[in-house]
């Protein structure tokens, strides 16, 4: 290729020598947090840049007694799979009808439904608390599902319709022709063609879910806390506790970031709403 | 059943749903917007209960505007939201033109690069503002230590140990007090986001014309001009589509908020609104609705460029 010829010589040795310590950098604070989580509280704090030492397992067997981890794993895993569960078993027929037999209005009701994201979340927040309050469901389970449901049912829909839309409508189309039903279209027809499409935009709401700290903060006490309210409940100047600061922030990083490295294609999609190819 | 109606079917649960959330919390905001409504108030207790005789037009308006926290929420959200477009789309830009290109190990410097943004909000601030901006017993104060002693030993070197005999003795910052709190968010949030631009600006960049690129090449443009006349109208869309998401997002930027300083003159709307609504329900709900505006302005911006790519 003619490009190749005429790379320069900036090129060959800078590039990569130069792409690599930016990659680091930005790496290098979660690489110290994980660092940080297998030295005693002692080591954490030793005023050096401490990287030899002699690592210990002790934060991370002590997470159960020194942060009750696993309750606010326990929720954030619930929350995060039945809201993801519930915003496909919405979306999957919404983005159908909308991707295969659009209407005129087809077109403003995902205009409108991303406009609902756009919402500042803190403009509802005393009707919010007000309305779980008086329903009975402040702190439980179902509330927060509902809402990362609805958080995210906009962006699940916008994906699945992009995904849906690049099926031939024929394939849909001869399977009516064989008299299968709506029902029959979507689960043996759309479902296993478009998997790994609706897998793509299931891992990405399930991380959302699971990132998500508004109303999972403000919306629960002890019940339905998740790990967001976890972190955030011990945002004090810990001093001491470095190192099982560290070990409970990675055992709640650790599984999202290392499934978002799976996804970093579908979350161009899913951000930009397609805007971007 | 015919044809036509399934779909509409198909469709009602999520449009009912998300009509739902999106009519009553905000109509009550609104509602909740023109009256007096208090939760504590010993001295006038019907102003309790929301009611509509306790009407008060656009005054819980008046009494935000003339808040003097509103004023600087407003600020301190501008600058915050706006220092963190600067830095993102530039490092985003920049970044993204870097590895773009192939070299050893690409892979993996992407998969390092992107990290930071699936790292939950509440972890990234609780990591940064103990761990690392720390004056005592984070690594800020290692670095400032180290910046001195290079300092020093430059002092005693010939020549140029004038020149650096005159710099000052660094000390660490503490990112808590009330004026640079609102630093300690711009850089946690800009170390989130810029994998975020990266992201989107590389995805854009593959789609960039290279036949376009070699013509330019064997006219004999340099690296500098293809950059500047072909690569960045490129991307001119992209970052467009980038300034607007994030504003979006980081205009209710709430938990990096409140970890870093609890608000302690940091303020911003969702901040505002959150102590508002602690007693004064109806400032709360002013402020509200003051958020929504300043969330739609860009919103029709944004709406308006997805909608033309949107049916192709």
């Amino acid at each position: 290729m003619a490009i190749v010829a005429h790379t320069s010589r900036f090129g060959k040795i800078s590039r990569p020598i130069l792409a690599w310590a930016v990659g680091l950098l930005f790496f290098f604070p979660i690489f110290w947090m994980v660092l940080t989580s297998f030295k005693t509280d002692a080591d954490a704090v030793k005023p050096e840049f401490l990287i030899f030492f002699t690592p210990t397992l002790e934060n991370y067997l002590n997470m159960t007694e020194n942060y009750d981890y696993w309750r606010f794993a326990q929720n954030s895993v619930i929350t995060s799979v039945f809201a993801t569960l519930f915003t496909l078993a919405v979306g999957i027929p919404c983005a159908y009808a909308m991707a295969f037999n659009p209407s005129r209005g087809t077109k403003d009701i995902l205009m409108w439904m991303l406009s609902t994201k756009m919402l500042p979340a803190a403009a509802v927040l005393y009707p919010m608390t007000f309305l779980t309050k008086s329903l009975g469901l402040f702190d439980t389970h179902f509330m927060i599902i509902l809402v990362l449901s609805l958080i995210n049912l906009p962006i699940v829909v916008w994906m699945l319709f992009t995904y849906f839309k690049e099926i031939p409508k024929d394939i849909i189309e001869a399977g009516k022709m064989d008299g299968v039903n709506t029902w029959g279209e979507v689960t043996e027809i759309l479902i296993p063609l478009a998997w790994g499409g609706i897998a793509s935009t299931a891992l990405l709401c399930f991380i959302f879910c699971w990132n998500e700290a508004y109303w999972t903060v403000r919306l629960t006490t002890t019940e339905a806390a998740t790990l967001s309210k976890l972190i955030e409940g011990n945002r004090a100047p810990e001093g001491l506790f470095f190192g099982r600061l560290s070990a409970v922030s990675t055992a709640a990083v650790g599984p999202i970031v290392v499934l978002g490295w799976f996804c970093q294609k579908q979350l161009v999609q899913g951000l930009t709403f397609g805007a971007v190819k | 059943m015919s044809d036509r109606k399934i779909p509409r079917l198909l469709q009602t649960p999520a449009v009912v749903l998300l009509l739902i959330w999106m009519l009553i919390p905000l109509g009550m905001t609104l509602y909740f917007s023109f009256i007096r409504y208090v939760l504590n108030n010993l001295r006038r207790p019907e102003w309790t209960t929301p009611s509509l005789s306790n009407w008060r037009g656009f005054g819980n308006y008046e009494f935000v505007l003339n808040s003097k926290d509103f004023l600087l929420a407003i600020q301190n959200s501008l600058f915050i939201v706006g220092s963190i477009l600067f830095l993102t789309v530039i490092l985003g830009v920049l970044i993204a033109v870097l590895i773009n290109k192939a070299f050893p190990g690409q892979g993996i410097v992407r998969v390092l690069l992107i990290s930071p943004f699936f790292v939950m909000p509440a972890v990234n601030a609780v990591l940064w503002i103990n761990m690392i901006l720390d004056p005592v017993l984070g690594l800020q104060g290692l670095a400032v230590d180290a910046i001195n002693s290079v300092i020093d030993g430059l002092q005693a070197a010939p020549l140029v140990g004038g020149f650096f005999s005159l710099w000052p003795d660094f000390q660490p910052i503490s990112f808590r007090a009330t004026q640079t709190s609102a630093l300690a968010v711009i850089i946690m949030v800009t170390w989130q986001w810029t994998p975020f631009a990266v992201l989107i600006f590389m995805t854009s960049l593959q789609s960039e014309d290279q036949q376009q690129k070699e013509a330019a090449i064997l006219d004999g443009a340099g690296a500098w001009s293809q950059f500047r006349f072909l690569t960045l109208p490129h991307l001119a869309r992209p970052i467009a589509i980038v300034v607007m998401i994030q504003a979006i997002f980081h205009l209710s930027l709430y938990a990096e908020i409140e970890i870093v300083s609890r608000g302690n003159g940091n303020k911003n709307l969702p901040y505002l609104i959150g102590e508002f609504a602690n007693n004064n329900i109806g400032a709360a709900s002013a402020t509200g609705i003051f958020a929504v505006i300043l969330a739609n302005i860009v919103a029709i911006f944004l709406l308006r460029m997805i909608g033309k790519t949107l049916m192709e």
